[in-house]
């Protein structure tokens, strides 16, 4: 199938004091896509949105080629979704569940789900309540990801976890990869785990996107510049300087699209310039955001 | 019925099994206490109609309101169903977890009447109506779980469909037309007692489908 994995077009969505405001994404099959937010900027809602579990105001929403929520039940059996915010049911036990996903989804791989079981420490006859917080996450992820999904939408699901679970999850997620028709959604405020394994990277703040782009394309974008300006600050007008910190005669800049034409027209001798982390582009990119909303009219 | 709403109404079987034999075992302690004598009537009545009440509030509060407290909810929602799927199928193995230990209840304690020589069998109509009200109280209080996500309001429903049993069986027992036949020798199915029989089916069948034209229809269902 050639449609796109997931497809979201000026998707709107308010609430009594959010809203989610004219979202659009796509992912193509085979890559994988981290959404970067904050708290509260609209993550758990977006992906909700995409899941069927609530209803858009306005735009269209296409799972796997299915329109959203109308389509949702034929969308989902191709889809693993976890949640932090998801639980498994207390009373029954790991392989209860398991027994019980394997019956509904034709593609369980009973091995595999053996071999994440021995992978992730887990006990199959321990019931969910007796389950710690980051074991709750690997055991959904097992079930999720025995089913062999074609899309693996992941909300938030390395929080709570361990470095060492989370380097264990990661591993996981690129070797569901190796299949190039598999897709990954994955939401998260750890930019850390994001450039690990995205190839696209979504930045949301206040319920808006304020950035998409390929990984490759941010890290190559985004720059910091020192400079030494004795005679004072020039009158720079150059519409990559996203930031100024000036310290005296030494001058920062954050500079979104840097090129060796951006240090031809800045016109003053530079001292350093560093490549940014993804934390550093998604502070820079989230606060450009909001001081470009402040002073909209 | 699909094979994913077979599923879920298994899983509900399931996850309540232990619910369902302690209450199916208190109800039918109480049916051999109420045997002993007349003191022992009034108490295994008590322990039989208390089984029966707090299956069907644990049912509706555990099988709806805990699993939506508890975060599981958006577990069984990641399965390949819609909304309506979710309601229809909670429904049923809801239903489904009640109305095995009720009609095993309801059928001893309408056995009891007839077999011990004690009790009237004028008793059986207004025993009837007892056990299709408890039928209907909990098709509400299941209607009300599927609507009503604050504890609060959910507490108020219980409380109410409790006090609503007393006040069931006050107002039944004193009517004339049922009433006043419960120490008769013979049973007497008249009028009255076929239409509040037929009143009970018609408001239970309303209970347990309202929530297919309205929850099941929500536009956002977290």
């Amino acid at each position: 199938m050639s449609a796109k994995a997931i497809e979201m077009n000026g998707v709107r969505k308010a609430f009594r004091f959010f809203t989610l405001e004219d979202v659009s994404l796509d992912l193509e099959q085979g890559q994988i896509m981290g959404l970067v937010g904050p708290n509260g900027a609209g993550k758990s809602t977006t992906i909700r949105l995409l899941m069927g579990m609530l209803t858009p105001d306005a735009g269209s929403i296409r799972l796997l080629g299915h329109a959203m929520p109308a389509q949702q039940a034929l969308a989902k059996r191709d889809v693993g979704f976890v949640s932090d915010d998801m639980k498994l049911l207390p009373q029954a036990t790991l392989a209860w569940h398991m027994d019980f996903v394997a019956s509904i989804y034709p593609g369980w791989d009973a091995a595999y789900a053996a071999q994440l079981l021995k992978r992730f420490g887990l006990h199959a006859g321990q019931t969910a309540k007796s389950l710690s917080t980051g074991e709750q996450a690997k055991a959904l992820l097992l079930l999720a990801l025995a089913r062999r999904p074609r899309l693996l939408v992941l909300d938030e699901p390395t929080s709570g976890m361990d470095p060492v679970a989370r380097q264990e999850l990661l591993t996981e997620f690129m070797d569901v990869l190796r299949d190039d028709s598999r897709s990954i959604l994955f939401s998260s405020h750890n930019t850390v785990d994001v450039e690990r394994i995205s190839d696209r990277i979504t930045f949301i703040d206040r319920g808006r996107v304020v950035a998409s782009d390929s990984k490759d394309d941010f890290i190559e974008r985004w720059r910091t510049v020192r400079l030494r300006v004795p005679e004072g600050m020039p009158d720079w007008r150059l519409p990559e300087i996203v930031h100024r910190d000036v310290d005296g005669p030494n001058v920062t800049l954050t500079v979104d699209g840097f090129s060796d034409d951006f240090l031809a027209r800045l016109g003053a001798p530079v001292q350093e310039v560093h490549r940014m982390s993804l934390e550093e582009v998604f502070v820079a990119t989230v606060m450009h955001s909001r001081e470009a909303l402040e002073v909209r009219p | 019925m699909n094979v994913l709403t077979r599923k879920l109404v298994a899983k509900e079987l399931y996850l309540y099994r232990w619910l369902l034999v302690g209450a199916g075992a208190a109800g039918f302690a109480g049916l051999l206490t109420a045997a002993s004598g007349e003191i022992g009537f009034n108490i295994g009545f008590i322990v039989w109609l208390t089984a029966i009440i707090a299956l069907g509030v644990m049912l509706a509060l555990f099988g709806v309101a805990s699993e939506r407290k508890e975060r599981s909810l958006l577990f069984v929602l990641s399965l390949p169903l819609a909304p309506g799927d979710y309601v229809r199928a909670k429904l049923l193995g809801l239903l489904a977890c009640f109305l095995l230990p009720w009609a095993g209840l309801s059928v001893g304690a309408l056995a009891l009447i007839l077999v011990m020589p004690g009790i009237a069998d004028g008793l059986l109509p207004y025993a009837v109506l007892l056990c299709v009200f408890l039928l209907m109280n909990f098709a509400f209080v299941l209607c009300a779980a599927l609507h009503i996500s604050s504890e609060a309001g959910m507490g108020g429903v219980i409380i109410l469909t409790n006090m609503s049993v007393s006040l069931f069986m006050m107002g039944v027992g004193r009517t004339s037309e049922v009433g006043a036949h419960m120490l008769s020798p013979t049973p007497v199915w008249n009028a009255m007692f076929w239409l509040l029989l037929a009143a009970e089916a018609a408001f239970t069948l309303l209970a347990l489908s309202l929530p297919l034209f309205t929850a099941a229809r929500r536009r956002d269902f977290l």
